[in-house]
């Protein structure tokens, strides 16, 4: 109790200080804030944050990348892979969470996930695919991190989120407060995880395509692929940075995977893979 | 009826989907047992050290069929690197699994240099939030029953399966 209240001191000193930068109202914020922490269990299950929360700091990010890089405009394939997408979600302990899914213009070959269920392949990533099953696996992939709140918990980590979020939560919309505080533009995307968090969403990758219907083998093929791309090559310089090398997580995944898969079928779907003109 | 028979075989191979990645070359990671089915308990019929060259044939799950100098077989997908393994012409050197990967730098895909988007640090970072791109993206939401659906279609069938153990932290 003594610890909690420590914290919660120092968490509102240094609110202090983010709000006075920002100059809102103050006193009737803190107020709020302390009574929505006296809510027995209101966000200690979503590791500090309540999904309302959780889905405002996503959208900021999400918005932000779009910046970056906007979607391909190409509506039967946004609605595609949001199809693919929400099927492989609904296999975690999060299907009720509104989970978008996006391919966008960018031929780098990566993948992203922001909080409250928002993902992007690049068109990059997107075009090496064979099948419907390696798209699965990719956003499985994402997925993972995004009901395991990898980028929640380095948000938690780097900076003072965790009440200052629950002060700005509730503006929709781009927010330039919670801007401040994810940092600038979509910078979050490009930092790495800890190498286990990645090595975390390629077991639970395998596992929901398993669950979905999908051949489990989806996710090792991409980046069977992606691993012969040179590390020098542009494409994957953001990725290779962000990432353990894909044949480290392919050597993981082998011992992980061991022979749980085997004799386990699964559609391809090769046919039904959305080709992008 | 010999005959139908061989008919019968001819139409199921032309009607088979062309394994994609057939012929490709790969490389052993790990020394592996070949076998003679794609699965565990099957016969061993020959034994792959790693850096064996292998020619890909075939897949199967997590399995692919190969052609090497100690046999064809099958042998597991996750202990073959495809593409051949790193001669030491180019750059800096690298050994193991690192250098297998990067052994095709330049090789394979062209990076092209004008009209395109990188997606760098300095542009994550500059980049401003675009409101209208992430209400379209939003609109693109398909609801958990329509997903069904969409599975049903596929005929894709969920099942139940735990996930994983972490086997412990790595270095």
């Amino acid at each position: 109790m003594r610890r909690l209240t420590a914290k919660l001191l120092l968490g509102l000193g240094m609110t202090l200080c983010v709000a006075a930068a920002r100059g809102f109202d103050l006193g009737q914020e803190l107020r709020n804030a302390a009574s929505e922490l006296q809510k027995p269990g209101k966000s200690s299950a979503l590791g500090g944050y309540s999904e309302e929360e959780e889905v405002a700091i996503g959208r900021q990010i999400a918005g932000s990348l779009l910046g970056a890089a906007p979607l391909v405009k190409d509506k039967q394939l946004q609605k595609y892979v949001n199809n693919v997408g929400r099927w492989v979600a609904s296999q975690s302990e999060r299907p009720d969470l509104a989970w978008h899914f996006g391919v966008i213009e960018s031929n780098d070959i990566n993948a992203f996930a922001a909080p409250g269920g928002y993902i992007f392949v690049t068109k990059g990533l997107y075009k090496l695919l064979n099948d419907e099953s390696e798209l699965a696996g990719v956003l499985a992939h994402e997925v993972g991190h995004v009901i395991r709140k990898h980028h929640l918990k380095i948000l938690q980590q780097s900076r003072m989120v965790d009440l200052g979020g629950k002060l700005l939560a509730r503006q929709a919309g781009g927010n330039d407060k919670i801007q401040n505080l994810i940092g600038s533009g979509a910078e979050i995307v490009s930092r790495s995880l800890d190498k286990n968090a990645e090595f975390e969403a390629d077991r639970i990758a395998v596992v929901l395509a398993a669950r979905a219907g999908y051949e489990a083998f989806g996710l090792p093929q991409v980046l069977q692929e992606i691993g012969h791309t040179g590390s020098n090559d542009s494409s994957v310089a953001l990725l290779f940075k962000t990432h353990p090398h894909p044949d480290e997580r392919l050597a993981r995944l082998g011992d992980e995977m061991d022979s749980r898969f085997d004799g386990l079928k699964g559609q391809t779907l090769a046919g039904r893979l959305y080709r992008i003109k | 009826m010999k005959n139908a028979t061989r008919c019968c075989l001819l139409a199921a191979l032309l009607i088979t989907i062309p394994f994609a990645n057939a012929g490709e070359s790969g490389t052993t990671i790990k020394a592996d047992e070949l076998k003679a089915e794609p699965f565990r308990d099957a016969k061993t019929v020959g034994q792959l050290a790693a850096g064996d060259k292998l020619e890909i044939m075939n897949k199967d799950g997590g399995w692919l069929q190969v052609k090497s100098a100690r046999g064809n077989g099958w042998v597991r997908m996750l202990n073959i690197r495809k593409g051949k393994a790193r001669n030491s012409s180019a750059g800096t050197e690298m050994s193991g699994l690192a250098g297998l990967a990067s052994g095709r730098a330049g090789t394979g895909r062209v990076v092209a240099t004008t009209g395109i988007r990188g997606l760098n640090e300095e542009e994550l970072k500059a980049a401003r939030f675009n409101e209208s791109e992430l209400k379209l993206a939003e609109s693109y939401l398909t609801s958990r029953t329509d997903a069904q659906k969409f599975a049903r279609k596929g005929k894709l069938m969920a099942r139940k399966m735990g996930y994983l153990p972490d086997p412990g932290e790595t270095r």
